[in-house]
This record gives structure tokens, sequence and C-alpha cells, in this order.
């Protein structure tokens, strides 16, 4: 099994080969749905404006790993964890964070798009709104349009921005809730099978869209499609049954990997 | 490695695999008989093995269909992938090959051999084919066991089959400057000695997509001039 210790995380912050700083040290994470353990001891960092993707087969855990890392596991009763995740050198499982302020830096977008029963506008300001941030209704005017623009949307849909955000398609609604998600400022966006319910077209928008936005944001996205992986990150990880097996360069992963188990994945092999 | 949880899988990148190793057997026996062509200057040996190069160059572009099919339908990755990538590299330096011999062939029809006066020279081409039948060999049969053991041994081969070559080329040069009317006679020879040195070399390259495929790493830089480092010609 291959891990990733970082115990000291100024130490090793910098990936040598990349010339990329690690932004996330995962350590010895392990997660429980009551007594059934998700995930065991898994070491991971990543590494900041850049693409990392997660794969593994069906409850390997990638989601539950993906969903530690903005403390979305918390409203899950039964869940426990123990281990820490580091982000700017602090522990994100400490109890004195501020798990609302946490997911605002730290946005995630889900299979399924989920707008707001709200107008398209509703939507992007909803978040900061909620934080307290632009009351000055110009300032909010240009937030919600600067963050059309950044999820590609805008050109498409400022005649229509005070439509229900759920009349959109649903290319554009996964975008709307990447706009939803940038509006807040977050330093990391967490992606969990963002296309899995987009037909060909919108999915090429999204990956076009994770390309632009690697360049400001650090990016986490758990996928089911191998081909995708290889084409938006930079770094991939294995998971399979709740162990990280394999992480590297994605070109590696997907040319030549280390591991036997991974090899079987990624070609088609496993089971 | 196990099975693909899509059978037709395997049977297509087997079917990409065996095409190759079809490619191989049959530039091997042109090989063979370009040999025995050499030995006794059989003009419709010859003629078959013009004929025959038909039939690899059929078989490479069937090996291309197939791996653009793969492509578009599959999407292989890992070691998949490699093979497929490889497969069409490798069906072009077969192809080349047959090429080649083809070449020799067409020489020997129009008598490159008839008057040739030198047995040496005759018997240095013998020993150029069977050293690069021998090499091709090698390299094939690493290509169908999916291992690369003899990769090494190949590159460090070809540095004898160059020398041979060298050996040649001096030879007929000598030949021509001591009689220079036998050159139309000659010039044939030092063709033919020219494609046996490309076949070796083609066989090396079979040795380093055969490394890549089976490793994953390109047979790197420093191991060949390692190699050529050891060996002097």
């Amino acid at each position: 099994m291959v891990t990733e210790m970082d115990q000291n995380v100024n130490i090793d912050d910098v990936d040598t080969k990349m010339e990329k700083k690690s932004l996330i040290h995962c350590n010895d994470v392990n997660v429980f749905y009551d007594d059934k353990q998700a995930l065991f001891n898994v070491d991971l960092n990543i590494n900041e404006k850049e693409v990392t993707s997660l794969i593994g087969p069906s409850g390997c855990g990638k989601s539950t790993f993906i969903r530690c890392l903005n403390r979305m596991n918390d409203v899950i009763e039964t869940c426990s964890f123990n281990g820490s995740i580091i982000i700017n050198g602090q522990d994100i499982y400490d109890p004195e964070i501020d798990v609302v302020e946490l997911r605002a830096k730290i946005g995630m977008v889900f299979q399924k798009p989920n707008p707001f029963p709200k107008s398209v506008f509703d939507n992007v300001a909803y978040g900061p709104k909620l934080h307290g941030r632009f009351l000055n209704k110009s300032d909010m005017n240009n937030k919600v349009e600067d963050s059309l623009i950044k999820a590609g949307l805008w050109d498409e849909i400022k005649d229509r921005l005070n439509e229900p955000g759920t009349a959109l398609s649903g290319g554009q609604q996964q975008r709307l809730c990447i706009a939803r998600a940038i509006a807040v400022d977050p330093e990391i966006i967490l992606m969990d099978e963002p296309c899995s319910a987009l037909d060909p077209i919108a999915t090429a928008r999204i990956e076009e869209l994770i390309d632009e936005l690697k360049v400001n944001y650090t990016i986490v996205i758990v996928t089911h499609s191998m081909q995708q992986a290889a084409r938006v990150s930079q770094r991939t990880a294995f998971f399979h049954l709740g162990n990280l097996i394999e992480v590297g360069d994605t070109e590696k992963i997907f040319r030549s990997p280390d591991n036997e188990q991974t090899e079987a994945y990624v070609t088609g092999r496993y089971g | 490695m196990s099975e693909h949880i899509v059978s037709s899988f395997d049977e297509e990148l087997n079917e990409i695999s065996d095409g190759i190793i079809t490619m191989g057997a049959l530039v091997l026996e042109a090989l063979k008989r370009v040999e025995t062509t050499f030995k006794n200057n059989d003009h419709n040996l010859a003629q078959e093995i013009i004929d025959s190069d038909a039939q690899i160059n059929d078989l490479g572009q069937s090996v291309e269909n197939k791996v653009f099919n793969i492509l578009a339908s599959r999407q292989p990755m890992a070691n998949d992938l490699r093979l497929v990538f490889s497969a069409v590299k490798m069906a072009l330096y077969l192809e080349r090959c047959g090429d080649m011999c083809k070449g020799i062939s067409k020489r020997i029809v129009k008598g490159a051999l008839n008057e040739a006066d030198s047995e040496d020279t005759i018997n240095h081409l013998i020993n150029m084919s069977i050293k690069v039948y021998s090499n091709l060999a090698l390299v094939l049969d690493d290509y169908g066991n999916k291992n690369c053991q003899n990769a090494l041994k190949v590159w460090r081969s070809d540095s004898e089959i160059d020398s041979l070559y060298s050996g040649v080329l001096t030879e007929i040069l000598n030949a021509i400057k001591s009689n220079p009317d036998a050159i139309n006679t000659l010039v044939p020879l030092l063709f033919i000695a020219r494609y046996l040195e490309r076949v070796g070399d083609q066989a090396t390259n079979i040795a380093e997509e055969t490394h890549f495929i089976v490793t994953g790493e390109d047979l790197t830089d420093e191991a060949k001039i390692q190699i050529e480092n050891e060996t002097t010609f």
C-alpha cells in the first residue's frame, strides 16, 4: 500500500518533481460508519492549484474521502473520523473550526446538479448573503456576474438571471452550482462525479471549465470515468476497499502504474 | 494479468498481438529464404519472396485497422494502451523488414549474384542474414512471450551486424578501387548488405518496443550508451 506520510507540514511541502506545493495534508485518516470501517489509514497530500482525481470501484471509499475534506460527513450521525486533515497549517477537525466558514473555503459540487428553487441570480448570491458579504447591491451584482463568468455560464444566461435555476439544462445547472461555490471565494473545490448525470457536450463544457478553474483553485474530483481522470487531472489516487492503493502523476497511473491492483482496475480487469 | 471483464476486449487485443506475431513469422520466413537464395542464387525463390511481401503489407494494414477500432471503442489504458500503441509501430517495423527482403530479392532476380565473383562477400552476406534472423527471432519471441529478456542482448548483437556491414562495405569498396569495371556487379551487393543492416536495426526497434510494452519504461539512452561503450567496431 502506498502512503504519503507527511507528519510535519513544514517538511515535504513541495512536490519537487512537479514543483507544486501541497495544500491539503491528510494523515492517517480513518472513517467509520458505526462499526464498519470505510477508510483505512489514508495518507495523501493534495497539491494546490491542480486537479487531483480520486478513482476506484463503487464502495472503495473515494466519496467518503472527498466528503472528509470539508467535513460533509459530519452530517451523518453514524459516521466517525480519526486522523488529521491539515489545510493551511490548520487541522480542519479541530473542534474550534467554524464548519460553515470551512465549507465556504472548500466548496462542493455533487453528482446531480442541485440548484436551489430560486432564481439564477439568487442561487449565486445565496452564499455571499449567508456569509454577510456584499451588502451593497452593486457589489453583489458584480459578484454574481464574476462568478457566472468564471463558471463559463454568463454569456449563455445573462438575460435569464431572474429565471429559476431549475429551468436551466442539466449542464447549465451544474455550472450554476459551480458558480454558487465560486461566489464565496473558495480555495478548494470538491467535485463528486460532477458529470455523471450530464451528456457528452455538457461534460466537455465542465471539463473545459475544470481546466480553467485549476489556475485559481485546488480541485479534487471523484470520477468513475478513467478517461475523464486522464483528461482533467494532474494527479490520480486509486482507492480500493477503503485503502489508498496508489497515488501519482496521472500520466504515470494510466501509462504504467506501479501497483497491479491499479493496473487491473484502470484496464478493466478488476473483479 | 487476469482477463478483462469484457471478454471481447481480450479477443480484440489478442487479434492485434496475433497479427504482429503472424507478420513476424512471415518476415522470418522471408529472411530464411533470403539466406537460401544467397546460397543457391535461386531466382524462383527470390520471386516468391517478392510476391509474399504483399501478404505482410496486408497484415500490417489489418493491424492498423484493428488498432484504430480498439482506440475508438475501448480507450485502452496502462499495459493495454502500451500494447495497442506499440502495435502500430511494430507493424511498421515489420512491414519495413518485408520491404528490405523484397528489395534484396529484386536485386537477386536482376542477377546481383550471377556475376559476383567474391565468395567471401557472399559468405559475409550469409553470415549477416543469419545474425539478423537470429536477432529478429529473439525479439519476436520476447514479444510473443510478453517479456523483454533479449532486448539488451539484441542491442549488443546489432553492433556485430553493423561490424559485418562495415566489413562488407570496405571489402566491396576496395574491390571497386582495384577493378573499377566491376562497379556494376558490386554495387547491388552493397545495397543487399545495406538492406540486411537495416533489418537488423528494425530488430532493435522491435526490442525497444517490446521493452516498453512489458515494463512501461523506455529502453533509456543511458542503457544504449553503456552498450555502445562496451562495444567497438
